[in-house]
């Protein structure tokens, strides 16, 4: 079978690309702007994993493993078991280092190392997660909101593989917008970080996941989930309306993604929604037929009338390896860029097409990438709008240094803030450390010492 | 070795499942299929016997006509003629046949598919899946063959020059279950005929339309008309083409007691047969699946379900046991019992489905009769939705607190049947698996690489999966074949298979003359 002969209509465009000197003159300043004396934007906890990592391959997969099964391990004996499986596993010139990481007592016993390796992973954890659970992630999220930085809340789970999984999952994120709505009442005016162009922006933001709303994800029938996720959706939606809060829906592997857009286009344009709340939706760089799904959305978004614009998070995507992985396991042409920077071109070509696209959408440039972020901005300053049209949007932990640094600049930033025990936070925790110790994220690479020109230059 | 395998269909594509839809409204036009008997490019069609769409048991897929006594004679005679010439084609020419055959059912993907579908009730994905392995093994034979035909190295000493060739045994009667109706019955015939044998196929009396488009495709491709036969039927046929002295080689996949009785018939040396038959049996399982206290259920709990539940559990190597340690029995069981009131059992013509109909009536009733007599000695059955009232559906069920000595424990099922059961821990459940009679596939969910290796090693069973489900084998990735009484060895898909589809021969020539070598 092949694919449609039908050509495609072209690529949604945007302005032409800025100058370059523009952006880099942008990207120094904020460069200069991290808090950190050595503007190394990596914090200091995990550049202890990062920087050695990258390339040791055999170490690197060591620790992933660690991390992934402490929280399943019931005793510091257990867990020391599996320190010493996976260091025997390692080839004879890297056991000196496996030992060395600070993640055992050595000579204690499974016991004694195995304790230490509890509190090395708990440590890391807390780096990246914001709380046990809402009410603990509050006062975090009010202390960002006072420094000049929004938040929006994720709430982390293990996966959703029944129905009352699902419903515990739609329960937390209503107990989460009650939380979010009524604590941010006390929070101070942040003029920055309340207005854009199309009005109001609500200070309570919860992002939320489809595939934790459903058991029911069947890749070759979207309408399956689809319809049961509605049921748990819907109601939150209608919550998030009634607490003005926004509702963000997050875009997973390509797997679930024709369900989630039609599932939230789809309910959008309800006429019970079309007076709110603000919600949004997501856009993966990575994904090659991404202009498709950007020409679709702003289609949607010309013929739905609602009272307030879709956001769309422009973000670069998690899954690269997952989606290589299944790819190649099932003789697929890979729905992903091949190289960082293919990606790193279509992130640049989508987000001007999406400033383009205003006022039917409102745009978020979520990147640590210093070159994709500052880009985003010269291009929304080119188009002669103010800093406040466009929002930024960091990882809590890893994107910690350079939402400062934006704030520093004015810039309206947010910084999403997963949420979550330890166990049912260890995929979010893995992706993250995986993502920050390959050899091309921008912030290895900074922490690395690599040079700041360099990184700045065009993809 | 570099060998890519047929990609599948990439059904999450809206048009891909729109163009699959489209093909099986053709098919249903065309339905149903008359299959005839075939011998020597003969047919002979007289429709007595025919496949039903499981899903919807008035609907005829195909019209097939029963060999006779005479025809399965007739088949074993012209193929043993056709074989000489068939065999004295270099390998690669015959490789090319079957790669060109190979091609075929590419262009056929999609009305093959929707074939499984109607007549087997296969999900689309499933459906799919099997063409693929087919093609798969078309393919990966075809290269493997020529290759052998290389022969052996042996040590070379001056004044000797040996040799050691392979020769096709002769004339091969594959005999073939209805669960993986191109697959499996191709598998077999494709090895055969890649080493030079000839073939008289008998295809299960549940898929003889999925079996004659097979029989089509590999003839279109030049496989020489007296080089393969059809012989659609019942049992009858194969007990009567198993025990034709004509025949060297007895390719069979399906039940365990009809392979044994296979073994027993080709021990006998019948009048006329100046050769011993070699059995290349494929049986059944009671597969386990073994979880650790470590074990990520979020992965666990959806690939126990997929292997024990998918194609409603009709696969050899599905799951029928888990073995979970105690530290983390109860959330697994909660875990697994809330999936399984999430399974979708419905049409197998329904995207998404995870658990279609089974193939017959009989099967229907084997499995209430299996789960009857569970709950009647004081098992906990847990079904989830009961499925269509059209077609032979089984709702699918978690079977717990079952006696050690329950027939449930240790008997094939063959439907969507887990049990359930705590242990101690994981050598308690190796134990447990040491004391079936079968050695099929096994799985086992732990994050401890030294637990993992040693079980790996332990485990009696021919295939072992870890951390993933324990279905699927993929030609060349994971060859496949069972151990004890599941099989008797050999790795379908995998190097060595052709072995069981030649004998060797030696040449050893003195190369001196008058004391000089020459």
């Amino acid at each position: 079978m092949s694919a449609s002969v039908v050509a495609d209509p072209p690529a949604p465009a945007g302005a032409p690309p800025p100058p370059e000197q523009e952006i880099r003159a942008l990207g120094r300043s904020l460069d200069a702007a991290f808090p950190s004396a050595a503007r190394r934007p990596v914090h200091a906890a995990e550049r202890a994993l990062a920087a050695p990592l990258s390339d040791r391959p055999e170490l690197r997969a060591a620790l992933f493993r660690l991390v992934d099964v402490a929280p399943a391990c019931r005793t510091p004996t257990e867990l020391g078991e599996h320190l010493d499986a996976f260091l025997a596993e390692l080839p004879a010139h890297e056991r000196a280092a496996g030992l060395a990481l600070h993640l055992t007592g050595g000579r204690g016993g499974h016991a004694l190392s195995g304790r230490a390796a509890a509190v090395a992973v708990a440590r890391m954890a807390r780096f990246f997660i914001a709380g046990e659970d809402p009410a603990a992630a509050l006062p975090a999220l009010a202390r960002l909101w006072s420094g000049g930085v929004a938040s929006s809340l994720d709430l982390l789970g293990e996966a959703t593989v029944t129905a009352a999984e699902a419903d515990r999952y739609a329960a937390r994120c209503d107990d989460a917008l009650v939380q979010l709505a009524q604590a941010v009442r006390a929070w101070p005016a942040r003029p920055l970080l309340e207005r854009d162009f199309a009005g109001r922006l609500p200070r309570a933001n919860l992002s939320v996941k489809v595939t934790a709303l459903t058991p029911l994800i069947r890749e070759a029938a979207p309408e399956i989930g689809r319809e049961d996720a509605a049921r748990r959706l819907r109601p939150l939606l209608r919550r998030a309306r009634e607490l003005g809060a926004h509702l963000h829906v997050d875009m997973e592997s390509i797997a679930s993604r024709e369900l989630i857009v039609g599932l939230v286009l789809g309910l959008l344009a309800e006429d019970e929604f079309r007076d709110g709340p603000d919600a949004g939706i997501v856009l993966q760089a990575y994904l090659t037929d991404s202009d498709e799904l950007l020409r679709e959305v702003l289609e949607w978004a010309a013929r739905t009338e609602r009272a307030t614009p879709l956001t769309v998070r422009l973000v670069k995507g998690a899954y690269w390896d997952h989606e290589l992985v299944e790819a190649r396991q099932r003789g697929w042409t890979p729905p992903v860029h091949a190289t960082k920077a293919d990606t790193d071109r279509s992130f640049e070509r989508l987000t001007r097409a999406l400033l383009a696209a205003r006022p039917a959408v409102r745009v978020a440039i979520a990147s640590h990438n210093l070159r994709s972020i500052a880009h985003a901005i010269v291009c929304n300053r080119r188009s002669g709008r103010p800093d406040t049209d466009l929002e930024l949007q960091v990882l809590r932990g890893l994107g910690d240094d350079l939402h400062h640094a934006l704030a520093a600049h004015r810039l309206r930033v947010r910084s999403y803030c997963p949420v979550g025990d330890l166990v049912s936070g260890m995929a979010y925790l893995v992706r993250r450390l995986l993502e920050n110790t390959a050899n091309d994220s921008f912030l290895a690479a900074r922490a690395d010492g690599a040079d700041l020109d360099r990184l700045l230059r065009a993809p | 070795m570099s060998f890519a395998n047929e990609p599948l269909l990439e059904l999450r594509r809206a048009w891909v499942r729109d163009g699959l839809e489209d093909a099986l409204r053709a098919l249903d036009a065309e339905l149903p299929l008359h299959v005839p008997v075939l011998i020597d490019g003969a047919t002979r069609d007289a429709p007595d016997l025919a496949s039903t769409d499981p899903g919807a048991p008035e609907r005829v897929v195909a019209a097939a006509t029963r060999a006779t006594p005479t025809e399965v004679d007739d088949a074993v005679r012209a193929a043993s003629a056709a074989q000489a010439a068939w065999a004295a084609r270099r390998a690669a020419a015959r490789a090319a046949v079957l790669v060109r055959a190979a091609g075929l059912l590419r262009e056929r993907r999609a009305r093959l598919a929707a074939l499984a579908v109607r007549e087997c009730a296969k999900p689309w994905a499933e459906a799919d899946a099997d063409v693929c392995e087919a093609i798969d093994f078309l393919t990966y034979y075809a290269a493997d063959a020529v290759r052998l035909e290389r022969g052996e190295e042996l040590v070379q000493l001056p004044g000797e020059r040996n040799e050691l060739r392979y020769r096709p045994r002769g004339v091969v009667a594959v005999v073939a279950p209805w669960n993986f109706p191109f697959a499996i019955a191709l598998g077999m015939t494709a090895a055969a005929l890649a080493t030079g044998n000839a073939v008289v196929l008998k295809p299960a009396e549940q898929s003889p339309g999925c079996a004659f488009e097979l029989v089509r495709a590999l003839h279109e491709a030049g496989v020489p008309a007296g080089a393969l036969a059809l012989l659609p039927g019942e049992g009858d046929v194969g007990a009567a083409l198993v025990a034709h002295a004509g025949v060297h080689v007895i390719a069979f996949t399906g039940s365990s007691a009809v392979g044994q009785q296979i073994l027993r018939v080709a021990a006998d040396v019948r009048p006329g047969q100046r050769h011993l038959k070699h059995v290349v049996a494929e049986m059944g399982g009671k597969n386990c699946v073994l979880v650790d206290a470590d074990a990520d259920l979020d992965d666990a709990v959806p690939a126990v379900a997929y292997s024990a539940f998918g194609f409603a559990g009709q696969k050899c190597s599905a799951c029928s046991r888990v073995l979970v340690h105690e530290a983390i029995a109860a959330p697994f069981a909660e875990r697994l019992r809330g999936l399984l009131d999430t399974l979708v059992v419905d049409q197998a013509t329904r995207f998404g489905v995870d658990v279609p109909p089974l193939i017959e009536r009989s099967a229907q009733e084997r499995i209430a009769d299996a789960l009857a007599q569970a709950a009647a000695v004081g098992a906990t059955v847990a079904r989830g939705a009961a499925g269509p009232d059209e077609g032979w559906f089984a709702a699918p069920a978690i079977v717990t607190d079952v006696a050690a000595d329950a027939p449930l424990l240790s008997t094939e099922l063959f439907g969507p049947v887990v049990t359930v059961e705590p242990v101690p821990d994981l050598q308690a459940a190796l134990a447990r698996v040491e004391a079936l009679p079968f050695g099929l596939t096994g799985g086992i969910f732990s994050r401890n690489p030294a637990r993992v290796r040693e079980l790996t090693w332990k485990l009696p069973v021919g295939n072992v999966y870890v951390n993933r489900h324990i279905t699927g084998a993929t030609v060349a990735r994971q060859p496949f074949g069972g151990t004890r009484l599941s099989g008797g060895g050999p790795k379908a898909g995998g190097p060595g298979y052709l072995h069981h589809f030649v004998e060797s021969v030696v040449v050893s020539e003195n190369t001196t003359r008058h004391g000089l070598v020459v």
